[in-house]
């Protein structure tokens, strides 16, 4: 029996201490994947298109240093560069249409700069028109013997005297480029290479920016190749992995993915064409094409961003998240402090008081998303827009009874003998509160405004419709105070935001997970300063 | 003895009189009266705070019940008993909250079923169990718990946890009621565990003492003694901790999947559900000020706002009641 009686005491030991190492575990889980994902916002391997980026939208490094990495990485680039867009002139027949089709006009302006007679100009126009449309036709066409035959009718003219050295000889060329072609790849298999030539193309695009001879694209994220060396991997991989769809086994039907090269010989569509080098060139390059090198963005935090969050940092979230918690400490700490002495050295115990109390434990219950409402209710409608005091009072009303329950207690634990001692110099009630209770009560109070700094930093749903916004300018702070009257962005709001409302953040989840790592950190050293604070005031009243 | 004396001396040499005249004594009471009168006014802030929030948001719920060609009868049995919510309909738009309700009813639940078993059994080591040292690493861990803002919970569960539920459980989505309960219980647990543990320490030694000094272990001596004395505050503890979930916004908005609908059957937590809070943050931002639609959100803010207003009378009272038997 007794034996029984404590196994059951010991099994209810070791189940409240797991309750405690379960919440342990908890905040580990949560913490761990969070600050990890976060932190490879500011540590990383950057790329020399990193470098470009800095350089081009936030006026950074050294030019000259750039200049010859940039040289470098080029001079590593041109032979895939090359072979790529070689290759894709014979899929992409738009390319040498076009081409062909800018020949023939540039014949005309030719042959009428050397002045030929107008029925010799049209002999040879309809001449150069026949041998373009055979072309066209050529690189229209899916039949191989059709195509060839083709261009042997423009290859016939190629001894014309009247076409030598005109801009009309590009098209024999072009003939003899897409003959070579022809060669090489399956012509009723076109529209399939045209396709993965163009996810080809995009990968390109993405591990090394615009293509060569292409224009300089209006989006900044468009302008870069990988800016950091994880993306860089992940492109690669998207560039030569190509997934296929294949039976699971014999008998089952069911399609499962299949990952293969796309230069296998075998199963990989480029696998026997000339393209086929260009995956493992730029597998076994990459390096040198890029220049992965480790940096600490630090100014990550400060750093301003371009649309969706693509490139830079949380700067504005930050600075808006500072502006909106110092200014609601600014109306919250008197109010809260006063309210405080208030309780604790004048109120009797009588209805009133309790009225008083009831009504901060209420405001301390008082869902936040309700504080939202009455914010764009009440404190909107008396300023006349969103903006940063209107969102900054709403917070302070929220932080309002925090700082009223600290300070309460900071003011408590002040021994009675201080006061005593005070008013028996002859200093009033309010002074000997305001000259030697306060500073008694300081470090106890100062932990109290730390942790509801804390809170309204990581608040979101009252500031949801009372100022915050997830893209703004970023507050023009002066003395003017017109700054008060603009909305701004802020951590936890662009948390929210970058998380669910922006896909465009969603490509890039090393800065999604930056933002929400920079709140966390915050909070986090806001929390262990009020920790430290308070042990320290432990071991003084201790006497250690 | 010469120090002495002439300390006495300065004393003598005191400036000001001792026996103030009228002009003082008028001066210093008006003074103290004004002083106290100025603490009251910004005391009385928090008072008026509360009345605001409750005249502004009843102020902007109210055209949603009076609403011309509805009778306010009508209107309120539609509002609560309805679970169809289609306000944005052009030209019969439904306003019931009850799939709504039910919805923050169940992570409220939900979570409360994971965190007070949890909370308790924490608190019981904290009050009863561990050393001061084991308290010392225990309680910043509890705090940091608590301080981690809501939003950055709510990407976890968006980015973490459904992600993980949809692979692992193998549910069709993975922002859904169980997500956002598993949150909330996390969220929750400081507020009951901190609420619990005072109740726990209030109950005092002697009673405890009587306890082991009849036999009885541990477990016996808390969970027949100390638990059942300190009930009402336990009482208030799970009160507070449904506060915070009924309330919480982020989470819920982010994980909760928001589908205005009741789980059926009513057991399965893996189906999406709205709450309350959710749908404020959500609607609000998009809707016209002014229209009816806008008018009801706020209405379903006033059924928050006495909601808790009534869980915090309560807590009070049980608050209050924990500190009588204390006396």
């Amino acid at each position: 029996m007794t034996l029984w009686r404590q196994i059951k005491n010991a099994f209810f030991t070791a189940l409240c201490s797991s309750s405690v190492l379960f919440l342990a575990v908890a905040l580990m889980l949560f913490l761990f994947p969070m600050l990890w994902k976060g932190s490879k916002a500011v540590f990383f391997r950057k790329t020399v298109e990193f470098d470009k980026m800095q350089k081009e939208l936030f006026k950074r490094g050294k030019a000259e240093d750039l200049e010859r990495r940039t040289a470098q990485t080029n001079q590593a680039r041109r032979e895939a560069l090359d072979l790529l867009e070689h290759f894709s002139r014979g899929i992409d027949t738009a390319l040498l249409s076009r081409e062909a089709r800018s020949a023939y006009q540039q014949l005309g302006r030719h042959l009428r700069y050397l002045e030929v007679a107008d029925e010799e100009y049209a002999r040879l126009r309809e001449q150069a028109k026949e041998i373009r449309d055979a072309f066209l036709q050529a690189l229209d066409t899916v039949d191989k013997a059709e195509a060839e035959s083709l261009l042997d009718t423009v290859d016939a003219q190629r001894s014309n005297s009247r076409f030598q050295n005109s801009p009309f000889e590009i098209v024999f060329s072009l003939s003899k480029q897409y003959r070579q072609i022809l060669q090489e790849i399956d012509l009723s298999r076109r529209s399939e290479y045209a396709a993965e030539l163009d996810i080809v193309k995009t990968e390109m695009r993405k591990l090394f920016g615009p293509l060569p001879g292409e224009s300089v694209p209006p989006l900044p994220q468009d302008r870069f190749g990988a800016t950091r060396w994880d993306v860089a991997q992940k492109h690669l991989h998207y560039l030569i992995y190509q997934t296929k769809w294949v039976p699971s086994g014999k008998d089952d039907k069911r399609l499962i993915p299949k990952q293969i090269r796309r230069d296998d010989p075998d199963e990989g569509i480029f696998g026997k064409t000339e393209l086929a080098p260009l995956f493992s060139m730029v597998e076994q390059n990459l390096a040198a094409m890029l220049q992965p090198r480790p940096t600490i963005y630090w100014r990550y935090f400060l750093d301003d961003s371009t649309a969706g969050h693509y490139f830079g940092g949380a700067g504005p979230e930050v600075l808006g998240t500072l502006l909106l918690t110092v200014l609601s400490m600014c109306f919250a700490v008197p109010l809260g402090v006063l309210s405080a002495a208030y309780l604790v050295e004048y109120a009797a115990d009588g209805i009133t008081t309790r009225v008083i109390r009831t009504c901060i434990n209420t405001l301390a219950g008082v869902p936040s998303i309700v504080y939202g409402l009455f914010g764009l209710a009440f404190f909107v409608l008396m300023v006349g827009k969103p903006c940063i005091l209107s969102a900054s009072m709403t917070l302070a009303l929220l932080v309002l009874p925090v700082i009223i329950r600290a300070s309460e207690e900071a003011i408590r634990a002040v021994p009675q003998s201080y006061k005593e001692a005070s008013l028996a110099l002859g200093a009033g009630k309010f002074r000997t509160f305001l000259t030697v209770t306060l500073p008694a009560a300081g470090p106890g109070i100062l932990t109290g405004i730390i942790l509801s700094l804390s809170r309204a930093a990581g608040e979101t749903a009252p500031i949801l419709f009372a100022g915050a916004v997830a893209l703004g300018p970023i507050p023009n702070i002066g003395l003017h105070l017109k700054w008060l009257f603009q909305p701004t962005r802020a951590l936890s709001y662009g948390c929210y935001d970058i998380t669910v409302g922006d896909r465009l953040a969603m490509q890039v989840p090393h800065n999604q997970f930056g933002m929400v790592m920079t709140l966390i950190l915050l909070v986090l050293v806001l929390n262990l300063a009020a920790i430290f604070l308070r042990w320290r005031m432990s071991r003084k009243l201790q006497g250690i | 003895m010469t120090t002495a004396v002439s300390q006495s001396d300065e004393a003598v040499r005191f400036p000001r009189p001792l026996r103030l005249t009228f002009r003082d004594d008028l001066r210093s009471t008006l003074l103290s009266w004004f002083v106290k009168s100025f603490l009251f006014v910004v005391t009385f802030c928090s008072v008026a705070a509360v009345l605001l929030i409750f005249v502004f948001v009843i102020r902007q719920a109210a055209p949603f019940f009076t609403e011309s060609g509805v009778s306010p009868r009508e209107r309120i049995t539609e509002f609560l008993t309805s679970r169809r919510w289609f306000p944005e309909h052009q030209a019969h738009p439904e306003y019931g909250i009850l799939a709504i309700i039910a919805g923050s009813f169940y992570v409220t639940v939900t979570s409360l079923l994971i965190a007070v078993p949890t909370g308790l059994l924490a608190a019981v080591f904290l009050s009863d169990i561990a050393s001061f040292r084991t308290r010392q690493v225990c309680k910043p861990l509890i705090e940091i718990l608590a301080a981690i803002p809501s939003v950055a919970y709510g990407v976890f569960a968006v980015m973490v946890v459904a992600p993980w539920l949809q692979k692992h459980l193998g549910f069709s989505t993975g922002t859904n009621a169980l997500n956002a309960s598993i949150i909330l219980s996390i969220m929750a647990m400081p507020t009951i565990i901190s609420v619990a543990e005072d109740a726990l320490t209030a109950v005092g030694r002697e009673i405890r003492e009587a306890s082991y000094g009849l036999g009885a272990t541990r477990a016996e001596t808390l969970l027949r003694v100390v638990i059942p004395a300190a009930h009402s505050g336990i009482l208030a503890a799970v009160i507070l901790g449904m506060m915070r979930a009924v309330g919480e916004t982020m989470v819920v908005w982010m994980a909760s999947g928001n589908a205005t609908q009741i789980p059926s059957p009513w057991w399965d937590l893996s189906q999406s559900v709205r709450t309350m809070t959710a749908t404020i943050a959500g609607e609000l931002g998009e809707v016209p000020q002014g229209t009816i639609h806008f008018h009801s959100l706020f209405a379903i803010g006033l059924v928050l706002l006495i909601f808790t207003f009534c869980l915090n009378l309560l807590s009070e009272h049980f608050i209050l009641q924990m500190k009588k038997s204390k006396r």
